[in-house]
């Protein structure tokens, strides 16, 4: 029989949960409050922490006085971190309005708040450069690093023979991660020098060591925890230096301490998407496909680099004779890191709005022209243009942009509000992710397993429920799910939508390993074939036959019980990489105001093997609502003249509200090709579209490119002013 | 945060002697929803916070034929759930439904708004267009004000120390009359007003002309403005489009924005001749409908 015993999935039609619309397991803790995050964990004698930055861009800092801190009643610790040490060498430069300056552990979060004021801190200010965007004076200032050119065919020479010619600009400006849960940890010293961390994080079994290097301490000491997280969205891998600081005050003062930061510098420092700007030329014959494009994009990922690199451009397609060069800005400004699916929605910006801007020149549909160039989508595996092509019918149909579509600025309305249709494509890879488990059947039948993920919000509990329950024909009640620990086997960090993968993949793999031996045991004990059973309903069957009862069968185990270890991942089937997805906007462009309202958006999807299909269809209506942030709002604004980050408040930093989202249509491409494929990751790549196909819908409009997103209604009125001929 | 007493007085003079006796430390509290926020990040530092929803009168509302009272301490919602309000007063409950979210419009109070005096607040031109006479107590007993010269700067009025308001009062409709109020925001709900326009207009009984006219602006200049230019483009004048585009274009003449984040000087300006027009159009179909 064991040439049979493959890992894999069951027959599609067999299915009783995998595919199915089930709702979170901790749905009901998260709803009602039960959950504790991080920022909820408040042990006895826990001491608040907060923070004292430097709100200058570029500064010297002369004197650093903490002991007027110090001397309030009710404050026990005050660090400085290394930004603020005026002993080390080199210290004393501030570079970004944001930095770290010193921290104040006090009884009450007040006293710590007095604390923080009470610090004198002095700085000479500095020259500094925050925009971001204007190329010329960066260079000017010295400020910008070439971070790649390559090139291949015959540019020059295909431009020159090109029937038409696109020439554009565009951009995207840099937005925060702004996780409603900020970053942060609670500390706690236990006995024998062990550290007891709760912290907000995506990755439980990696920040051990990242603690215990700058604690001086053996990683075997650090207990990590996070049962719940309130976003990350990429934003949260490390240690960060405000957690050793929590840490470190934790241990002087021999009690627990909690630091979450506070809104300002959860914007500020915890993490940004940086922008993207572009100067484009791009050529097509008279069908539309593109034959030539040449390109040179810059922008700013902060002070130490992190800009958009070179490749990516141009996004999905790649073009017989291209040609492409980068630019970093090394700017004032606070420091990037991975925001979902990085940096696609930037890369998808710069390159789909000049296709459809090349189609609005052409006076052509601009679904014609992704069409006709699809047969050039790059770098990817071969099932995506076929799949493109599907995803991109069944979108239009939804959207229904036959129906619907006009060329760019041709709205027969005669009012003010001009309507519009814009779409674009994205694509991502979401191959599994390193996860080991286990996976523990008692004696009396129960199911529990244990893993070092955590579940960053994305259902990663359910995931492994309905994967061990479907595998054991169980009720998903049946099945106790462990995460969230690094007590537990060892998984990656959630992060490149890696973990739907990783957790199922592992899972089945124990839950197989597991059946099987429960199956050779039924089958000795019943006198039946092990190779014709299978587990459903809570029993053992053999066919139609029912054998034994799973408590039955899970009595023939003994009294320990069975415990399976699962990894991944594994090239056996059961995941697999490289999803697409095709995304359109129906919006209406108020031209007096400048308002764009979203009327309705369409977001297409494949992901091969759907675990839950409700929860996947979750992450695209978030994704999406997150596309739609910042398209349409969302952005860090810096102020020139003081180099501040001026937004950093959840006023002025504009997330949409309810209203602004306006109806949204998820559909997931699920042809029994795409559950062959196994199962990968969704949680990025719909929020990759949304940036340009709401641009290209403005586009489609107004019949005027904004050049910028997020489209707010400056921007627009501004587009608008400059195509008649006045000021930008 | 600094530590505040609270007091809640039940009588507008106890309140009047709680105020003055903290000597400019102690301040009003009605629907709380600015102060609170404003105690918490600093902004403000007072000694005593003077609860004023437990005086009888200042949460009392009482529509009549000659006109309208609402006790400042009236809450928003309670405004725009009152049929007869909406029907004679559309600006004030335009206001009144989106000054904030639901939570806020249960606690937030017209009073407040216009006492906080923010340049943005989305009440007060509402009360301007329509008339709106301000009702002050004070150690020196009652006055009252016109609301057109209520507010003085941001954050700033003629209140003077120990004087809070007790009462709006609005006068009665003329027939024939319809107002409204809208803003300009980047978003569609809960955000800061990037230009707001209050307009009352009376028509003719044929609603052809414009008989009477008000108009206000806020959060173009440093406090909110009244238009009386653009008013008097269409006191007179037949209903018709060139008619409202001049209005439009007086009001626009008279905004002073500043440049942030929020707009530039001339976006805001533009928005301010667009919104006009609108609203002047909106009050004029609501004076037709009556």
């Amino acid at each position: 029989m064991a040439e049979e015993r493959k890992f894999g999935w069951g027959p599609r039609k067999d299915n009783v949960l995998i595919g199915k619309s089930i709702q979170r397991i901790d749905g009901f803790e998260k709803v009602s409050g039960k959950a504790q995050y991080t920022a909820d964990i408040n042990t006895p004698g826990t001491l608040y922490a907060k923070l004292l930055t430097c709100t200058h861009a570029h500064a010297k800092l002369k004197k650093l006085d903490v002991e007027p801190a110090k001397k309030i009643p009710g404050v026990r610790a005050v660090y400085i971190f290394p930004a603020g040490d005026l002993k080390a060498e080199g210290a004393g430069e501030i570079f970004w309005d944001g930095t770290l300056i010193a921290a104040v552990a006090a009884d009450r979060p007040e006293i710590a708040e007095d604390g923080v004021k009470a610090i004198i801190a002095e700085y000479e200010v500095l020259d500094h450069i925050v925009d971001e965007e204007d190329l010329k004076a960066a260079e000017a200032k010295g400020a910008t690093k070439a971070v790649g050119k390559n090139a291949k065919g015959k540019v020059e020479d295909a431009l020159k023979t090109a029937k038409h010619v696109h020439k554009g600009y565009y951009g995207v400006h840099t937005i925060s991660h702004m996780c409603l849960e900020p970053h942060g940890t609670h500390c706690e010293w236990k006995a024998d020098e062990v550290l007891d961390i709760h912290a907000s994080t995506q990755n439980v079994s990696g920040l051990a060591g990242q603690f215990a290097g700058p604690l001086g301490i053996d990683a075997a000491k650090v207990l990590v925890t996070a049962n719940f997280e309130g976003g990350g969205f990429g934003s949260k891998f490390a240690a960060d230096e405000w957690g050793i600081a929590a840490a470190k005050m934790a241990k002087e003062t021999g009690k627990p301490v909690k630091l979450m930061l506070d809104r300002a510098t959860e914007l500020k420092a915890a993490g940004t998407r940086p922008s993207g700007y572009i100067d484009v030329t791009l050529g097509a014959d008279e069908t539309g496909k593109i034959v030539a494009w040449d390109s040179h994009h810059w922008g700013s990922g902060g002070i130490s680099g992190g800009s958009i690199p070179v490749g990516g451009i141009p996004y999905v397609f790649d073009f017989e004779n291209r040609s492409r060069t980068a630019t970093q800005l090394n700017c004032n400004v606070g420091p990037t890191r991975a925001w979902r699916a990085p940096p696609h929605p930037q890369l998808c910006i710069l390159t789909h709005c000049a296709i459809d801007d090349l189609a609005m020149k052409m006076g052509k549909d601009s679904y014609d022209v992704f069409l006709t160039n699809l047969e050039q989508t790059a770098g990817t595996a071969a099932h995506l243009p076929e799949t493109y092509k599907a995803e991109m019918e069944i979108a239009a149909k939804l959207i229904g942009w036959k129906e619907k579509w006009h060329p760019h600025g041709k709205d027969a309305g005669k009012g003010a509000v001009k309507r519009g249709l814009g779409m674009a494509l994205h694509t991502w890879g979401g191959g599994a992710g390193g996860c080991a488990c286990n996976v523990k059947i008692h004696a009396d039948g129960s199911v529990e397993s244990f893993v070092g993920s955590q579940d960053i919000g994305t259902g990663t509990r359910t995931v492994i429920a309905i994967t061990l329950a479907e595998t054991f024909g169980l009720p998903l009640t049946a099945i106790k799910v462990n995460l969230g620990s690094n007590q537990y086997p060892a998984s990656a960090a959630s992060g490149g939508s890696i973990t739907v993968g990783g957790v199922s993949g592992a899972h089945r793999r124990a839950a197989q390993t597991a059946l099987w031996k429960i199956f050779d045991l039924v089958a000795a004990k019943y006198k039946v074939d092990a190779g014709t059973l299978a587990a459903k309903e809570g029993s053992i069957v053999s066919g139609d036959k029912k054998v034994c009862t799973w408590k039955q069968a899970s009595m023939l185990l003994g009294p320990m019980g069975l415990e399976t270890k699962g990894e991944g991942p594994a090239e056996d089937g059961l995941t697999s990489s490289r999803v697409g997805g095709v995304q359109m906007a129906d919006v209406s462009v108020d031209s007096e105001t400048g308002i764009v309202r979203i009327n309705k958006y369409v977001a297409v999807q494949d992901c091969g093997l759907i675990i839950d299909e409700l929860t996947a269809k979750s992450q695209i209506y978030g994704a999406v609502i997150m596309g739609i942030a910042y398209a349409l709002s969302e952005e860090r604004v810096m102020d020139k003249k003081t180099g501040r980050y001026i937004n950093a408040d959840l006023q002025n930093y504009k997330l949409p509200r309810i209203g602004d989202i306006g109806e949204i249509v998820v559909n997931i491409y699920q042809p029994d090709s795409e559950y062959s494929r196994g199962v990968i990751g969704l949680g990025e790549p719909p929020v990759i579209s949304p940036g340009a196909a709401i641009s290209n819908a403005v586009a489609n409009a107004l019949g005027v490119r904004v050049p910028v997103v997020p489209l707010t209604p400056q921007r627009v009125l501004a587009a608008l002013s400059k195509s008649k001929g006045g000021a930008a | 945060m600094r530590d505040f007493d609270y007091a809640a007085p039940t009588t507008v003079a106890e309140a009047v002697q709680l105020l003055q006796s903290h000597n400019g430390a102690a301040r009003p509290m009605a629907g709380g929803t600015d102060l609170i926020d404003q105690v918490r990040v600093g902004r403000l530092t007072p000694d005593l916070v003077v609860d004023i929803k437990k005086i009888p009168e200042l949460t009392a509302i009482d529509f009549s034929t000659t006109g309208l009272r609402i006790g400042a301490a009236v809450p928003c919602y309670r405004l725009y759930h009152d049929a007869q309000i909406t029907a004679a007063y559309s600006a004030l409950t335009d206001s009144a439904t989106i000054i904030g979210g639901i939570q806020i419009q249960s606690r937030a109070s017209v009073g407040g708004n216009l006492c906080n005096s923010g340049p943005a607040a989305d009440s007060t031109p509402s009360l301007i267009a329509l008339g709106a006479i301000v009702v002050i107590a004070g150690p020196k007993g009652t006055r009252e004000v016109s609301v057109d010269t209520f507010c003085t700067g941001p954050g700033k009025n003629i209140l003077e120390r120990g004087e809070f308001v007790v009462e709006i009062k609005l006068p009665a409709r003329a027939a024939h009359s319809g107002s409204a109020y809208q803003r300009f925001i980047p978003r569609n709900e809960m955000d800061i007003a990037v230009v707001g326009v209050g307009v009352s207009v009376t028509l003719d009984a044929a609603g052809q002309n414009f008989v009477a006219a008000k108009i206000a602006l806020g959060a173009v200049a440093a406090k909110p403005l009244v238009a009386d230019a653009a008013a008097k483009a269409l006191i007179g004048q037949a209903v018709s489009e060139a008619t409202i585009q001049k209005a439009a274009e007086a009001a626009r003449a008279i905004a002073t924005p500043i440049d942030d984040m929020r707009g530039t000087i001339e976006f805001r300006k533009h928005v301010t001749g667009v919104l006009t027009a609108r609203v002047i159009q909106q009050a004029v179909e609501r004076a037709r409908a009556t």
